[in-house]
C-alpha cells in the first residue's frame, strides 16, 4: 500500500511504534505531537488516513475532527485511553471513521487501518449491488437476502438495518447515528427498538446469535459490520 | 405608628378642647352674624351658619360637627329669630326652618366627616401598601433567613406596634421547641405546628398581650410550606389580618427562592466535585495505559521482526503481551471501582440485550479465551433489561476470564441466560476446581482470591467490582459450585422492571 499517513500522537515511544508497523505496511508516515502541527500537516500532505490521540496537551482532539472535517473527508482513526465512552462517542459524532482504545495490539491497529484505507472517500464509494459476508449474500438490486443457498426472508426494518449497516463495512457506527438512518430523528433515544432488531438481524444471518462474527457490538457505543 | 384620624386638627386637640373650640367658633361665628342681623333674610343668615357646621365637619370631626349643628339651630333661634334673646318662637313656621336646618347640618356633617375618613383611609392603605412594597424591595435583596426575620420584625414594629417571628422548618410538618431557640417572645409550638400542617392562619386571643405569640400565619407557596409566622402583641387584629397574609405570602415567595439558590448552589458543587473526580480518573487512566500502550506495541513488535525471531523470544514477547492487557483490565476495574465508591454513580441506564453485552465480552476476551471452549446458550426471545451495558460488560467479562483463570486449559465455559417473570439471570459456569464451601462468603470482599497463595493471576478486585456494579443495578450475585460435573457457578440475578413496549411492524 502507498498511502499517506499522519500520526498525531504526544508520547514519542507510541509514535515511534506506529511509525514502524505503518512503515511495515508499505505507508508513508508524517509524525506530529499537537494539534497545531496535526492541523497544519494536514493541509500540506493531504494524507489518506490520520491516527488521532484524543488526550493531546495543546488542544481539543474533539474540535479537531470537527475542523478538519469542515473541508475533508480523510479517514480519521481515534487512539483514546480515556476512561470514558463519552468521549469517543463525540469523537465518532465529530466525523471520526473507527476508535482504538490504548492499549491496543499491533495487529488489531493494522487490520482496522488496512480496513479505512481500504475504502473510498465518501460520495466515491462502490456502488456494487452485491456484498458477501459469511455464507450470506446480499443483492441490492433485487433487495434479495441469500443464506447458505436458501432466500431470507427480511422485514422491512429489517433489511433497512440491513443496509444501513453494510453501508460502510468496518465502520463503528453509533447508535444515535444508526437509529435515525433506520427508525428518524425522533427515535435517537428509542435505543430499544435497535437492541431488538439487531437480535432479529443476528439471529437469522449469524451462525451463533452470541458469538457474531458480521454484525459486532461495540459496547456503549453502538455497532459495526464486519465482512 | 398612632392611628391617624384623617382631620387635621383632631390630633392636636383632647376632646375637651375640641367642644370647646366648637362651641367658640360656633357662638363667635353667630354673633358676627348679630350685625347684619336687620340687613339680611333669615335665609341668608342660616347659610353662614350651615358653613360653620360644615367647617367644624371638615376639620374637628364628627362629634364636633353634631354639637356644632345643635348649637348653630340653638344661636339661631335665640339670636335671630322673634322674638329675638329668648328661645321662645312667635311664628311656629321657624319649627320648620329649625328642622330643616337641623337635617342639613346633622347630613353635612355626617358626609364631610365620612369623606373626610374615606380619604383617610385610602392614605392609610396607600402607606401599608408602600410599606409592604418597600419591605418586598427588602425581602428581594435578603440572602439569608436571618435577614428575613429582621426585616419582617422591624416592618411590624413598624406598622402595628407587634413583634414578629419566623418559624423556619425545612423537610417536616411539627413545629419542634428547637425551632423557636430565639424568638424574642413564647411560641406556643402546636398552634404553629397546626397553622404549618393545615395550612390555614391560627389565632388565639386569649393569649395576645401576654409575652406570648398568638397568632401564626402559615408560610407556603404553591410547591410547599416554608414555615410559620408568629406575632405578638397585635392590636387590631381585623384591621391587619389581610397586611399580614399578604406579608406571609411575601416572606414564602423569599423562602423559596432562598430554598432554590441553596439548591442550585448544591448542585454545582456535586457538578464541580462530580467533573473533578471524572478528571482525575481520566489523566490517571491516561497516564497508566500510555505506558502499557507502549509495553504492548514494544512486545507486538518484537513478534514482527523478519527474520522471525527464536520461538522462546517470541513466546516471551507474547507472554508479555497477554500481562499488559491483563494489568490494564485490572487498572479498569480499580478505576471503575474508585468510581463507584465515590458515592453518587449515575449508571448510564438503557434497555439493553444480553446478547450484546455477551457478544462484547467475548469479543474483548478473544485473546484470553483462545484456550477454551466456550457454549452461549441464550435464548433468542430474551427480554431486554435496563443496565448500563458498558459496566455490565465488566461484569461478565470478570466473571468469564476469572473462569478461564482457575479452569484447565481445554476445558468448556458456559455463559447462558435464563428468565423468569421478575428476574433475569445471567450465568457463568466452568469445569474447575469450584469453590471451597467456607470461603464463597468471603468471595466477594475485596482483595480475597480463591485459593491461598495461589499462582493464578488477579486480586479478587474483579469478583469485588462485580458486585458493586450489580448491586448497583439492584441485583445480586451468587457464586456458587456447579451441582453437576464441579467446577464454579456464578449468577448474577437483575430485576426485569416494564421493559417498553415496541410498536409491531407491519409484516408484508
Amino acid at each position: 500500500m502507498d498511502s499517506r499517513v499522519l500520526v498525531i500522537e504526544d508520547e514519542l515511544q507510541i509514535r515511534g511504534i506506529l511509525k514502524n508497523a505503518l512503515e511495515d505496511e508499505g505507508c508513508h508516515v508524517c509524525e506530529a505531537s499537537g494539534v497545531k502541527d496535526g492541523l497544519r500537516l494536514v493541509g500540506e500532505l493531504n494524507p489518506d488516513l490520520i491516527l488521532l490521540d484524543l488526550g493531546l496537551p495543546d488542544g481539543d482532539g474533539i474540535g479537531f475532527i470537527e475542523e478538519v472535517r469542515g473541508w475533508s473527508d480523510i479517514a480519521i482513526l481515534i487512539l483514546s485511553a480515556r476512561f470514558d465512552e463519552k468521549d469517543k462517542i463525540a469523537g465518532l459524532n465529530a466525523g471520526a471513521d473507527d476508535y482504538l482504545t490504548k492499549p491496543f495490539g499491533i495487529g488489531e491497529l493494522i487490520a482496522r487501518i488496512r480496513a479505512l484505507l481500504r475504502r473510498k472517500p465518501r460520495g466515491q464509494e462502490e456502488t456494487s449491488p452485491y456484498i458477501q459476508f459469511g455464507e450470506c449474500s446480499v443483492d441490492f438490486s433485487k433487495r434479495e437476502v441469500i443464506r447458505g443457498g436458501k432466500e431470507i426472508h427480511l422485514t422491512p426494518i429489517e433489511y433497512k438495518l440491513l443496509t444501513v449497516m453494510l453501508s460502510r463495512p468496518e465502520k463503528v457506527m453509533t447508535q444515535t447515528h444508526i437509529l435515525k438512518s433506520v427508525w428518524g430523528d425522533s427515535y435517537s433515544d428509542s435505543a430499544h427498538y435497535l437492541r431488538i432488531y439487531m437480535s432479529h438481524l443476528r439471529q437469522k444471518l449469524e451462525e451463533n446469535p452470541s458469538q457474531p462474527k458480521h454484525f459486532l457490538t461495540e459496547i456503549g457505543v453502538g455497532y459495526r459490520f464486519k465482512q | 405608628m398612632q392611628m391617624k384620624s384623617g382631620f387635621p386638627l383632631a390630633d392636636k386637640f383632647s376632646p375637651l378642647q375640641r367642644y370647646f373650640l366648637t362651641a367658640i367658633f360656633s357662638v363667635i361665628s353667630a354673633l358676627s352674624l348679630t350685625f347684619f342681623a336687620d340687613n339680611l333674610d333669615h335665609a341668608n343668615i342660616v347659610m353662614p351658619l350651615l358653613l360653620v357646621v360644615l367647617l367644624v365637619s371638615v376639620n374637628l370631626g364628627r362629634d364636633c360637627a353634631v354639637f356644632s349643628a345643635v348649637l348653630c339651630v340653638s344661636l339661631f333661634d335665640y339670636l335671630f329669630v322673634p322674638p329675638r334673646f329668648s328661645f321662645e318662637v312667635n311664628d311656629p313656621q321657624y319649627l320648620v326652618t329649625f328642622f330643616v336646618m337641623l337635617v342639613v347640618a346633622l347630613t353635612t356633617a355626617h358626609m364631610a366627616s365620612g369623606l373626610q375618613k374615606a380619604a383617610a383611609d385610602a392614605v392609610k392603605r396607600q402607606e401599608v401598601t408602600q410599606a409592604l412594597y418597600k419591605v418586598a424591595q427588602d425581602l428581594a435583596g435578603a440572602l439569608t433567613g436571618i435577614q428575613v426575620n429582621e426585616i419582617i420584625s422591624k416592618f411590624l414594629l413598624q406598622q402595628t406596634a407587634s413583634k414578629a417571628w419566623i418559624i423556619e422548618t425545612h423537610d417536616n410538618t411539627v413545629v419542634r421547641d428547637d425551632m423557636t431557640t430565639g424568638s424574642p417572645f413564647s411560641i406556643e409550638s402546636h398552634m404553629a405546628t397546626i397553622a404549618l400542617r393545615d395550612k390555614k392562619t391560627v389565632n388565639s386571643s386569649a393569649l395576645n398581650g401576654a409575652d406570648w405569640a398568638s397568632l401564626y400565619v402559615p408560610l407556603s407557596t404553591s410547591m410547599r410550606t416554608y414555615g410559620v409566622l408568629s406575632v405578638a402583641n397585635i392590636q387590631n387584629l381585623a384591621a391587619n389580618l389581610k397586611m399580614l397574609e399578604a406579608l406571609a405570602s411575601l416572606i414564602a415567595i423569599t423562602l423559596e427562592r432562598l430554598h432554590y439558590v441553596q439548591v442550585a448552589h448544591k448542585t454545582e458543587l456535586e457538578m464541580v466535585s462530580e467533573r473533578l473526580r471524572s478528571s482525575i480518573l481520566s489523566a490517571l487512566s491516561h497516564d497508566i495505559r500510555t505506558p502499557l500502550t507502549v509495553l504492548v506495541g514494544l512486545a507486538d513488535s518484537l513478534s514482527m521482526i523478519r527474520p522471525p525471531l527464536p520461538t522462546p523470544a517470541l513466546e516471551t514477547s507474547s507472554a508479555i503481551t497477554q500481562q499488559a492487557l491483563r494489568l490494564s483490565n485490572l487498572v479498569s476495574n480499580l478505576l471503575e471501582m474508585a468510581r463507584l465508591n465515590s458515592g453518587d454513580v449515575k449508571l448510564r441506564l438503557e434497555w439493553n440485550h444480553l446478547q450484546d453485552v455477551v457478544s462484547a465480552c467475548l469479543q474483548h476476551l478473544n485473546l484470553a479465551l483462545a484456550e477454551h471452549q466456550v457454549i452461549t446458550n441464550l435464548p433468542s426471545n430474551l427480554s431486554l433489561v435496563e443496565m448500563d451495558a458498558v459496566l455490565m460488560e465488566r461484569v461478565v467479562s470478570n466473571l468469564v476470564e476469572n473462569a478461564a483463570k482457575y479452569s484447565p486449559k481445554g476445558s468448556c465455559i458456559e455463559i447462558g441466560a435464563t428468565e423468569d417473570l421478575d428476574n433475569i439471570e445471567i450465568y457463568v459456569s466452568d469445569q474447575g476446581p469450584g469453590f471451597e464451601e467456607s470461603k464463597i462468603s468471603e468471595l466477594f470482599a475485596l482483595f480475597m482470591r480463591g485459593e491461598k497463595e495461589s499462582n493464578k493471576h488477579g486480586f479478587g478486585v474483579g469478583l469485588a467490582i462485580s458486585q458493586v456494579i450489580v448491586k448497583a443495578h439492584h441485583g445480586n450475585i451468587y457464586a456458587e459450585n456447579n451441582r453437576t460435573g464441579g467446577g464454579a457457578l456464578l449468577r448474577v440475578v437483575l430485576p426485569k422492571g416494564k421493559p417498553p413496549v415496541l410498536e409491531q411492524e407491519e409484516v408484508d
